[in-house]
């Protein structure tokens, strides 16, 4: 397992499945149905503010599980397990956050 | 399918766990329309249940009730924890059996009067199982927080299915068992993922066990779980980040839609799904209780005839025994009263029989009877001192005809909820009377009243700060700044509260300071933790126990854990035997009266219009008088002069929040000073408000004056009063008033003025019942100040009654010339008791002094010297020190009389001679076994009391008295900084009263109360009272002032002030305040400029 923490640009499906993503400048699909679950942050170390009606974003973060692989390889290929956080930014530009944070090699 | 049930939900009163109120929840469901039956399952108890049932009854909702409980194997530890739901409609079967295996979970930590914190609650599965075997009742859910839950997690199917195999070998009733699913989506592979939760489910599929969906509740919204985090932090002991937090923040109360999807994701198809949230719906309609039925909710439940004693019919015995009464408290009646008395019982009796409630007056009578037989002081307040029935039973011991109270206050046929009736006794054996009721009516009908305690402004600060991991002293130095106002309002306070300046500083840099403020108001009002009600104690018949749950309080007595609001509801009778301090310092008074004078008193039938009393009273020298001695009653006491009875029924009602914020005090005082004509509005009110100069200040006076120009009756008229106070009914009253008052002929004006004085008055009366019943101990105490300082003072001492620090009643006692004498160990016990010269200083209160050896000490005495004392006593070495150090063994110095106090020169032998042989003493290595083998020890270095050491001075007896007693009882602590205070020409408090108004003062003193009494303008205002030995002065501090001193005020004992006299009335004189300093800092500076004062420097 390695852990990393890179932004990474993701592709999804009509229900917000991700489906491919770009990472390091390559591109990966997604090979299996993804697995959507909800982790934890430890606000009380980076939080400013957590005031009544601050919401669950502030302790809760949505990650997803997927079996991908680089997109040119054939479905064949050695395959590796990806979690990725996704987060609901504030700017409009960029309304959805992707982040890289565990490989499963 | 639209719907979804949730049948797993943790309340706000689940303590340090749940984060909602069952109310809000019930409420959050009614209005989602999701279903129309709802669950509380808190965690170790039925905490919430009746709020809950309450709350569903009100919205049309079906109430559902069940428990989180651990589980335990046979070997004790635990194996899972399950939710266990009570069935309804069965007569109330599922409900009782609920309520015993609560029960039981808490017996275990109980044992001989103490709880086992040690000892988790929980039940055997072995021990739930044999519960439910016969009848079942409840339904046992085994869900992810399980051994099979975590056995599906990590090891073969074949493990889980056994462990679940064996679990259905125990529960093969019917209806007993069924598999609880629970996806709160964590990372895969985890308990309480989707993953967990649908291999629960197949393996339940397997064995033919009944599933259900749930979402384990812990709060109503997503934004809650930062509320969870912190209370885990609490029911941990820890900080975040030290311990394994949840795991994230889907335990919240979802939609039904969520729900749908959530066991759609969990089955993986849809026909599963609809079947697992059909048998969730199934199981929810089987635990809808019919709470009449299955909780005999709101049917009146009291003590069986037979357990009473009595025979035939109760109205019956009740009316003889009120009856027979009459000759006892009306011996001396004329025809006219006896005929007034007769008809007023007669009505009273007849509301009684039509309401039914003949068996709960005998029940209170037959304690107040038990109570008396103990011979304890008691004596019921609140309303029911309107009651002559009461007065008649000897429960109340005023004369609600001659102090003019009504019945109506306390029962009419109009509500039919169990009247409250309030026993006050000697604090020092109520827990005798605890246990004698317990064994009165015997344990099956009675147990101890619980009390949820909540967080407000400072607990919440501590556990918020320690869930942040902020040091210990940091938290203290904002809690001790946090002052009148509410923890909610934190933020809000932080602008406008000047000794929080410094606070709000901090917040705006440090990012930790600004979360402790956030999670503190998230915090407040929370429930906290349950405990036993200070007074209350359920009487009911011999169903009780199916009807509440119980555990073991720190007295070993069970406890319920409802509240008190919850009595009413479960139609359980609460009375309230409550300890008053007071009652203990009289009846101890009352029996040092008896036994150094030989003289009995009966204090309950003392005149109660001796002038010496008041004369005393109107001195405003009040201390150690009940009620009356706080400093807003004296500055009180002050301006109004008692000179009788109803005068300290008057004043103790006006000293209120309610009658100070509607400016009620002063229009009376103009009138009763003859400032002011009183106001009347109308001749018909002229009766009614003449005591009090046409102020409206009870709710006697409201009924009546509604009864007089309505003509509505008084029962009717309590009704309305009580719907005042109701904004939606309220309008309905005004309209019944307007209407009948022009029917009757009032003019326009007067129906305006008296309506606009009866709305305003709201909530700021007082039942006169009530203010009767509490002036009366206040007289009582005020009679024997006047009469018995002495013994007075005694129970003072001994029983510690009143608002202030012991060492503010030794300079009171100094004031009025009664000699304190020092400790001695010949003389002490651990009590005060009064010896020809004075009242001798008991041994407890030295600290550190064991309850043991206070009996030893007690037991063995005389001693013939330091050396017998060692020997049979067998003190620990820091006792024998300081027993020592503060002057115990004085009196075996030889010549010395201890009676003549410790400021007395003695002959030869000095303190440090007897300390010197102390030491000796403490280094003796092995202590002689006991007196058999005393030869054995070599006591040569005993023989010689060593000489030629120092006798303490003065400065130093008092700071060794102050830091092992906590008081100065050589002289006042002030006497210290005698010399600068002379130079700086500081103000006596006892020659404030001669000072003109407005002169320019400094004073100083101890501190002996803080108080920050709400005000009419709403700004906050501090009062301080210093003593300085001559009296108590009292200072104000507004805004201003406030700003200039705000971290003294708070933080400082030894306090100086600067102001001007403000007279307030005949006898009234306070400060106001200008600016306040530290005493000992400015100690320091004086004295560094003379350095011979160092001599005399305080500790």
């Amino acid at each position: 397992m390695r852990q990393v923490d890179e932004k990474v640009l993701v592709s999804t499906n009509r229900i917000g499945e991700p489906i491919a993503f770009l990472w390091r400048d390559s591109n990966y699909r997604v090979r299996t149905k993804p697995v959507r679950w909800f982790a934890r942050r430890d606000w009380w170390i980076d939080a400013s503010r957590v005031q009544r009606g601050v919401g669950a974003g502030v302790l809760e973060v949505e990650m997803w599980r997927m079996v991908a692989s680089e997109a040119e390889e054939p479905d064949t290929a050695k395959k590796a397990q990806f979690d990725i956080v996704h987060t609901v930014g504030d700017s409009p530009a960029e309304k959805n956050i992707w982040r890289l944070v565990k490989i499963y090699d | 399918m639209t719907g979804f049930t949730h049948l797993h939900v943790a309340s706000a009163f689940s303590g340090h766990y749940g984060v909602t109120r069952p109310e809000t929840m019930a409420e959050a469901v009614a209005a989602s329309g999701s279903s129309d039956a709802l669950a509380i399952t808190d965690r170790d108890g039925l905490y919430g249940a009746v709020k809950h049932i309450g709350a569903c009854l009100k919205l049309g909702l079906s109430p559902i009730v069940g428990v989180d409980l651990a589980i335990f194997d046979d070997a004790g530890s635990t194996m899972a924890r399950c939710t266990i739901l009570a069935h309804g409609n069965n007569a109330g079967r599922g409900w009782s059996k609920l309520c015993e295996i609560v029960s039981v979970a808490h017996a275990a930590r109980g044992r001989n009067g103490s709880i086992r914190k040690e000892n988790q609650v929980g039940i055997k599965r072995n021990e739930l199982a044999k519960l439910l075997s016969e009848d079942g009742g409840c339904t046992v859910l085994v869900g992810p927080d399980s051994d099979v839950g975590r056995a599906i997690l990590v090891g073969p199917r074949q493990l889980a299915a056994s462990l679940l195999g064996s679990w259905r070998e125990l529960f093969q009733t019917p209806g007993t068992l069924g598999i609880e699913v629970v996806s709160h989506i964590t990372e895969p592979g985890s308990a309480y993922s989707t993953h967990q939760a649908s291999s629960l489910l197949q393996l339940a599929d397997k064995l033919s066990i009944p599933t259900v969906l749930t979402n384990a509740v812990r709060y109503l919204e997503p934004d809650d779980a930062l509320t969870a985090d912190v209370l885990d932090a609490a029911r941990h002991l820890e900080p975040l980040g030290l311990f394994t937090p949840q795991p994230n923040a889907q335990a919240w109360l979802k939609p039904a839609m969520s729900m749908q999807s959530l066991a759609i994701e969990i089955c993986g198809d849809a026909s599963r799904a609809m079947k697992l949230l059909e048998s969730t719906e199934r199981l929810a309609n089987r635990c809808r209780l019919d709470p009449a039925a299955d909780c005999a909710w709101g049917k009146p439940k009291t003590p069986e005839k037979v357990a009473l004693g009595i025979e035939g019919n109760p109205f019956e015995v009740l009316w003889q025994k009120a009856h027979s009464g009459i000759d006892h408290y009306y011996r001396n009646a004329n025809a006219e009263l006896l005929a007034q008395v007769h008809h007023r019982l007669g009505q009273e009796l007849i509301t009684i029989n039509k309401l039914g409630f003949a068996t709960y007056f005998l029940t209170v009578a037959d304690v107040a009877q038990m109570i008396r037989d103990m011979k304890i002081r008691s004596q019921a307040r609140g309303s029911g001192a309107g009651s002559l029935t009461n007065y008649l039973l000897g429960i109340s011991g005023v004369d609600p005809i001659e102090h003019d109270l009504l019945f109506e206050r306390f029962l009419s046929t109009e509500r039919s909820t169990l009247p409250d009736i309030d026993i006050d006794v000697e604090s020092a054996r109520r827990h005798d009377i605890y246990r004698a009721i317990f064994k009165r009516y015997g344990s099956n009908r009675v147990t101890l009243l619980s009390m949820q305690s909540t967080y407000r402004g400072r607990g919440a600060m501590r556990d918020s700060g320690m869930a942040l991991g902020l040091e210990d002293e940091e938290i203290d130095d904002i809690a001790k700044n946090m002052w009148r106002f509410s923890a909610r309002s934190f933020r809000g306070a932080l602008g406008t509260k000047p000794e929080l300046s410094a606070f709000a500083a901090a917040v705006e840099e440090d990012r930790r300071m600004n979360l402790l403020v956030d999670i503190t108001e998230r915090l407040d009002r929370l429930p906290r933790h349950i405990s036993m009600h200070p007074c209350g104690v359920i009487l009911g018949d011999s169903t009780l126990l199916q009807r509440t749950s119980v555990e073991p309080s720190g007295l070993g007595l069970p406890m319920s854990q409802f509240d008190k609001d919850d009595m009413d509801p479960m139609g359980l009778l609460k009375l309230d035997v409550l300890g008053v301090r007071m009652q203990s310092a009289m009846a101890y008074a009352v029996r040092e009266i008896a036994r150094v004078r030989g003289q009995e008193l009966d204090l309950d039938n003392i005149p109660r219009d001796d002038p010496e009393t008041f004369k005393t009273i109107r001195t405003t020298n009040t201390l150690g008088i009940f009620q009356i001695e706080s400093p807003g009653q004296r500055e009180l006491t002050g301006k109004h002069q008692p000179t009788e009875f109803n005068d300290l029924t008057i004043q103790i009602s006006l000293f209120r929040p309610g009658p100070m914020k509607g400016n009620m005090i002063a229009p009376y005082l103009d009138g009763r000073h003859g400032f002011a004509k009183a106001d009347f509005i109308h001749k018909d009110l002229v009766p009614i408000l003449k005591e009090t100069w046409g102020v409206v200040i009870f709710h006697e006076h409201v009924l009546r004056i509604l009864n007089v120009m309505t003509g509505c009756g008084l029962a009717k008229a309590d009704e309305m009063r009580r719907s005042l106070e109701n904004p939606r009914v309220a309008p309905e009253v005004k309209r019944f008033f307007h209407e009948k008052t022009e029917a009757r002929g009032y003019s326009k004006a007067v129906i305006d003025r008296v309506w606009s004085v009866l709305e305003s008055f709201g909530s700021f009366g007082f039942c006169k019942a009530h203010g009767a019943a509490f002036a009366l101990p206040t007289y009582q105490s005020a009679w024997l100040k006047t009469h018995f300082p002495t013994e007075f003072l005694a129970g003072l001492f001994t029983h510690d009654p009143g608002m202030y620090p012991k060492r503010l009643l030794m300079a009171e006692a100094r004031r009025l010339g009664v000699k304190v004498l020092p400790l001695d160990v010949n003389k002490s016990t651990d009590e005060y008791l009064v010896e020809p010269d004075g009242i001798r200083l008991a041994l407890t209160e030295v600290q550190g002094v064991s309850e043991n050896e206070v009996a030893r000490i007690i037991e063995e005495q005389p001693f013939k010297d330091i050396a017998d004392f060692y020997l049979r006593v067998k003190p620990s070495r820091r006792t024998l020190e300081r027993l020592a150090l503060v002057g115990g063994f004085d009196s075996f110095g030889g010549a010395r009389d201890s009676n003549r106090g410790l400021t007395e020169n003695s002959s030869e032998i000095t303190r440090g001679d007897i300390l010197a042989r102390v030491r000796q003493l403490n280094a003796i290595k092995n202590r002689p076994p006991s007196e058999a083998n005393q030869p054995t020890l070599d006591f040569n270095i005993l023989e010689h009391l060593p000489t030629g050491n120092a006798e303490p001075t003065n400065a130093e007896k008092v700071s060794l008295e102050l830091s092992l007693m906590k008081m100065d009882v050589s002289e006042h602590v002030i006497e210290l900084y005698r010399p600068m205070l002379e130079e700086m020409g500081v103000v006596q408090a006892s020659e404030l009263v001669g000072l003109r108004n407005k002169t320019e003062v400094l004073i100083a003193g101890v501190r002996v109360a803080t108080q920050t009494p709400p005000m009419r303008s709403g700004k906050r205002v501090v009062f301080i009272s210093l003593d300085d030995g001559s009296g108590c002065s009292d200072s104000t501090f507004f805004d201003e002032a406030q700003a200039r001193c705000s971290h003294i005020l708070f933080n400082n004992r030894l306090l100086l002030i600067s102001g001007r006299t403000r007279r307030t009335g005949v006898r009234g004189v306070s400060i106001m305040a200008e600016n306040a300093w530290d005493l000992r800092e400015m100690w320091e500076q004086w004295s560094k400029a003379r350095p011979q004062s160092l001599e005399r420097a305080a500790g």
